[in-house]
């Protein structure tokens, strides 16, 4: 199909940019558009205005600040697997992102576009929630940082004010004993995961200390499994304690590929898939 | 500051100029390529899943359902019908060795795909081909053949 009408405005610069949105309560950032097209095109969103803000100089800058790695809201995903501090300070996030659609979309869609739209399927919005990342925003008032763990309130549904922006993500290097894992069941290498999982693990010799899970593609949100993790620290793996745990704690909702209860089982054994890889 | 339903904008295409063309706004790249006869691009899902509108643009591989005629403002486009140096003909000598055009939907996607493929220089297993072009959908020819030219092709230039 073919997207609906619509205004279109370049912004030079971010305060422009801030301050058209403010002013259109209708009008859309656009960034990448490798998710705003698509909804366009079938028609599933009408805005008044599309605010393009891919042309804002220094909105792809990706560097260290003290303790983060920050990265702008507009490198690509591209320009991210491609970095350099990127493979020598979080060198998960490359292979993630290998898992992030196609090259010929990872090198239009951006970083903030995937944090700031909240798909519930996407891998990076539970990647940051995992990673305890702070989401920088600016909007009239200024700038305020929110925590991952809080941006994110429901289905497509995040903490982002109508007249603000994302302008970047930081994300706290990690220590010598800290690890991210990830694993995702999916049909095709590209697609969008049928169930996923981002662990951020705190090793003692080879005891796990700490434990976080973070599932994608299974709910409305990045899923935490808190009381989960805690029985994996105790007691290891038990498929069937761990399924009945994560029923408990997370609200699985089935789509096209897969009904609720196969998302239940794959969460269950993707914590066997993730602890296999640490003992690698 | 003001918005406005159609955009005046400058691009080259294949290394043709378009100065200060007119598109509406809700134009994306590929309808306006094709509107100008360059069919050579096509149009599959509109959502960026099948991979048949792939083109290059700046230097990079991208879907032109999914840029806006807009965006392309000061951008250099290599569509399908620019594909005419040493290397890409030898890639398409390839595709007719192996069979790999059949019904030819794909063919275009699949050809600027390769494209990207072999500028990176890097010998690939054939199933790190398969992987790079996981992002184009094939309904004929189960991939075989295409796998096949791709690989006849990085092993002649490397
Ligand atoms: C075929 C296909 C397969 C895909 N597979 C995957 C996959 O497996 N995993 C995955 O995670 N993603 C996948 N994607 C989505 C892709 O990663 C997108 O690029 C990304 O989700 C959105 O980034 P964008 O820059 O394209 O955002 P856009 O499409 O430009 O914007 C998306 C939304 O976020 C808002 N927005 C964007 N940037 C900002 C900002 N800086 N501040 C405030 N609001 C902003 C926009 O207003 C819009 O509502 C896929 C896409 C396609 C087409």
């Amino acid at each position: 199909m073919k997207a609906p009408d619509f205004s279109y405005f370049e912004a030079q610069n971010i305060e422009d940019a801030i301050k058209y949105k403010s002013e259109d309560d209708e009008a859309v950032i656009l960034a990448g558009g490798q998710s705003l097209l698509p909804a366009l095109n079938m028609r599933l969103s009408s805005p008044s205005c599309l605010i393009d803000i891919s042309k804002i100089n220094n909105l792809n800058e990706i560097k260290i600040e003290g303790d983060f790695i920050n990265i702008g809201a507009l490198a690509t995903h591209s320009d991210v697997m491609n970095n350099d501090l990127v493979h020598e300070k979080l060198p998960c996030l490359v292979d993630i992102l290998k898992m992030v659609a196609h090259a010929a979309i990872r090198n239009k869609g951006t970083h903030g576009g995937s944090i700031a739209y909240g798909d519930p399927a996407a891998e990076l919005p539970a990647f940051a929630v995992a990673m305890n990342a702070e989401i920088v925003l600016s909007g009239l008032s200024g700038q305020r940082i929110v925590n991952a763990k809080d941006f994110y309130l429901g289905l497509f549904e995040t903490d982002l004010k109508s007249d603000e922006i994302l302008i970047a993500i930081r994300y706290p290097l990690l220590d010598v004993n800290q690890h991210l894992i990830f694993d995702e069941v999916c049909r095709r290498h590209g697609d969008y995961a049928m169930a996923g999982l981002m662990a951020k693990v705190e090793l003692d010799q080879s005891k796990i200390n700490n434990l976080d899970l973070v599932y994608f593609a299974t709910g409305d949100k990045p899923n935490v499994g808190q009381n989960t993790a805690k029985l994996v620290i105790d007691d290891g793996y038990d498929y069937e304690k761990l399924k009945k745990s994560l029923a408990s704690e997370i609200d699985f909702a089935g789509d096209l590929n897969s009904s609720s209860e196969m998302k239940l089982h794959l969460a269950t054994i993707l914590i066997n898939k993730i602890l296999n890889k640490l003992e690698r | 500051m003001s918005a406005k339903n159609s955009v005046n904008i400058s691009f080259s295409v294949n290394g043709e100029n378009f100065d200060d063309v007119t598109v509406p706004t809700r134009q994306h790249l590929a309808d306006y390529l094709r509107s100008q006869g360059l069919t050579g691009t096509h149009l599959g899902c509109e959502q960026g899943a099948c991979g048949a509108c792939t083109i290059e643009m700046d230097g990079v591989a991208v879907r032109s359902c999914l840029v806006l005629a807009s965006q392309a403002n000061g951008s250099s486009i290599t569509t399908v019908e620019g594909f005419d140096d040493e290397v890409m003909q030898k890639v398409k000598n390839n595709f007719l060795k192996h069979n790999a055009f059949q019904c030819g939907f794909c063919s275009p996607g699949m050809l600027m795909t390769t494209k990207e493929i072999i500028s990176s220089k890097k010998k690939l297993s054939r199933d790190e081909i398969r992987s790079e072009i996981s992002g184009n959908y094939c309904r004929c020819t189960g991939y075989q053949s295409i796998v096949d030219a791709i690989e006849e092709t990085i092993n002649e230039i490397n």
